[in-house]
């Protein structure tokens, strides 16, 4: 299979190990240059308590902006992933309270019912974007930003907007806001999420076919790829990764809530994903770079805090640094390729 | 419009055949409209008063001046993700300028020429940056108007330190939302007075007609010897040009400047445009379908508002339309 696909496409194989080779320099030099920098500037930034806090919110980007490449890398969008967030955070803690009235102490049940009914929240969100792309053929765009603004809604309508309360302590104290190792539980989670998308995109038919589908989607039916399940999968997926997220968020907050993930998570994770080297024409990325790449814009908004600039300024140099980062990607792929 | 045309033209034989359903897939959308207008009167009937039909007119103007402004570059298989903050610092820029110009002891004419000069400045500015990044630096639209999204943002919230900014003068507001033309409202006078001319240049103007031929086949375009990259740039500032218009007639309607003007602009007018008819694949659509789509979604809002449907129920209501007005539209593509 794959040397079929290397067979039809040696092109866009070079080029891809040009822009990996091109980014794995860059962007790793961009953040030791950022931690370094940082280090010898401020000494609560190598902290104990503010590396956790990098670790936490890096893993949560993380695991978003992973099942956000994979969508992209089909030549598709996902807007939905922030109003996910939301709606797995309110439907697990919903669940979890509704269940522990029931059965009263019985932790195991009142987990597993919790955590299923959030990523069954999400398989649903991830069903109807993948059919409305695959089959009904509507843009990625248009679909996910019509089932966000559907999703969000349904989050607030389920709780008007107020946070829910009533999850037992073990799923907050003993996971959520636990330690192993010394590292938050959020960081082992993202690792093994990054670690399997990994093993997925390079030894899997499903991975190796979500390239082929992003690269050429004609050259791929042709090749028969049986591409709808496929595209069906990567909003599957993508959709699952935001649910296992606002999971997370909600054990180590301690309570769901409608205005977790939102806007700001979306546009976070296509931009974790765009510099971290997934192009948005579909075909290109890895996720390990994209992980990187949520590190990095992570460690920055951290830096940017403990430097003390206005909060109201950051914004600026998060989009500067976006900008800057795809246009010098953009005009070195063009000089390699006039040489 | 006259894009249709020339496809019916270019595949003469099926002339007869083509035009009623041409007919019917291109009044399909009004007539949606008037049955979710006769639907939700007679659930209530002060929909249909005179009143509120120019409450709903004078809406819709705004969201159609940025329905409008996306579908110019939607046209050109873009979008303008920042629309939406732009509006925001524009409607802080203008009224930080108009405040500063009255503390300095201007004239009311200086004023109010400061605050449009402050305003359309900052718009056309933003709208320049994201046809530079686009154009020339080659970065997706998505990922440019991301950037200037986050960008404007952050301007427009640093300049006003969050807080809504004071000082608009009386005759601002008077002029650009109290004010009347031949008895119509300033905000419906100025959106059709935008609308004509737009759709004239659309049709009738080599920049406009090069916009539909650089969404069809962007290469074909290049090849042909158009300034594209030179025209991109025109066209983004244009869409930001036209928000700033919006968002100057939103401030004079509020008498404030609000760093959280925007808000969901963005998504909303991209909705309101692809609701109309007009394509993300770039190429088809126009005045009328940016126009048709805002009337739409106002149409709506205004009729759940009124029969006191939830505010979140109606979020889940605007977002299946979307996905249903897309649906249908291809559907319209199939069949022809």
């Amino acid at each position: 299979m794959s040397t079929a696909l290397t067979a039809s496409q040696p092109r866009t194989a070079i080029a891809l190990g040009r822009l990996i080779a091109g980014r794995i320099s860059f962007l790793p030099t961009l953040l030791v240059a950022l931690v370094a920098g940082m280090a010898a500037i401020d000494q609560q930034f190598y902290g104990i308590i503010n590396i956790l806090n990098i670790l936490r919110n890096a893993s949560f980007l993380a695991i978003v902006a992973c099942g956000q490449a994979l969508v992209i890398i089909a030549g598709g969008f996902d807007l939905s992933v922030g109003a996910v967030v939301a709606l797995a955070s309110v439907v697990s803690a919903k669940t979890m309270a509704a269940v522990s009235a029931t059965f009263p102490g019985n932790n195991a049940i009142i987990i597993a019912s919790g955590v299923a009914a959030g990523l069954g929240g999400g398989l649903a969100v991830g069903l109807v974007n993948g059919f409305c792309v695959a089959k009904l053929k509507v843009s990625g765009f248009v679909v996910t930003l019509g089932t966000m603004s559907a999703t969000a809604g349904v989050g607030l309508m389920i709780t008007s907007g107020i946070p829910v309360y009533g999850m037992p302590e073990a799923f907050v104290k003993g996971f959520g806001r636990a330690q192993v190792f010394g590292l938050p539980t959020a960081a082992y989670v993202a690792l093994a999420v990054v670690l399997v998308m990994m093993f997925a995109q390079r030894r899997t038919l499903f991975g190796r076919y979500v390239y082929a589908i992003g690269g050429n989607v004609d050259a791929a039916v042709v090749s028969g790829v049986s591409t709808q399940r496929h595209i069906v999968g990567t909003y599957v997926v993508s959709s699952l990764l935001a649910a296992l997220t606002g999971i997370l968020l909600t054990a180590q907050v301690g309570s769901g809530q409608a205005s977790f993930g939102g806007d700001r998570m979306m546009l976070q994770s296509i931009a974790a994903a765009v510099i971290g080297g997934v192009s948005l024409r579909g075909g290109v990325g890895r996720v390990e770079i994209v992980t990187i790449s949520a590190l990095f814009l992570t460690i920055l908004g951290n830096a940017l805090n403990l430097l003390h600039i206005d909060s109201r300024l950051q914004p600026v140099f998060l989009g500067v640094i976006m900008v800057a980062a795809v246009a010098l990607d953009e005009l070195s792929q063009r000089s390699k390729s006039r040489v | 419009m006259s894009d249709i045309e020339l496809s019916v033209t270019a595949k003469d034989r099926g002339y007869t055949k083509l035009l009623p359903n041409q007919w019917l897939s291109r009044a399909m959308l009004p007539i949606a409209l008037l049955v979710i207008l006769f639907g939700f009167a007679v659930v209530d009937r002060g929909v249909l008063s005179l009143a509120n039909l120019l409450n709903i007119a004078q809406q819709t103007s705004y969201l159609a001046l940025f329905a409008m402004a996306q579908t110019v570059v939607i046209l050109t298989r873009g979008f303008d993700l920042a629309l939406g903050p732009t509006v925001s610092m524009v409607s802080v820029g203008t009224a930080l300028a108009m405040a500063g110009a009255t503390a300095t002891g201007h004239d009311t004419t200086a004023v109010l020429l400061a605050g449009l000069g402050a305003g359309f400045g900052l718009g056309i500015a933003c709208g320049f940056f994201n046809g530079v990044v686009i154009a020339i630096l080659g970065v997706s639209p998505f990922v440019a108007t991301l950037g200037s999204y986050n960008i404007a943002i952050g301007v427009a919230t640093t300049l006003s330190a969050g807080r809504p900014v004071q000082g608009v003068p009386k005759l601002f507001s008077q002029i650009f939302y109290g004010g009347s033309v031949f008895g119509m409202p300033a905000t419906i006078a100025i959106t059709v007075v935008i609308g004509v001319v737009l759709q004239l240049t659309l049709a009738r103007t080599v920049f406009g007609r090069s916009l539909y031929i650089i969404g069809t086949n962007p290469r074909a375009a290049a090849v042909a010897g158009l300034p594209v990259k030179r025209i991109l740039v025109a066209t983004y500032v244009l869409c930001s040009a036209l928000a700033a218009l919006g968002a100057i007639m939103m401030t004079a309607r509020t008498g404030s400047g609000e760093p959280n003007l925007g808000g969901s602009l963005s998504l909303q007018a991209i909705a309101g445009a692809v609701v109309g008819g007009t394509s993300l694949a770039g190429g088809r659509g126009g005045v009328g379908t940016a126009v048709l789509g805002a009337l739409f979604v106002t149409i709506l809002s205004n009729g759940m508002n009124l029969t006191r449907i939830d505010g979140y129920v109606q979020m889940v209501v605007l977002g299946a339309i979307v996905i249903i007005g897309v649906l249908l539209d291809r559907l319209r593509l199939e069949r022809r």
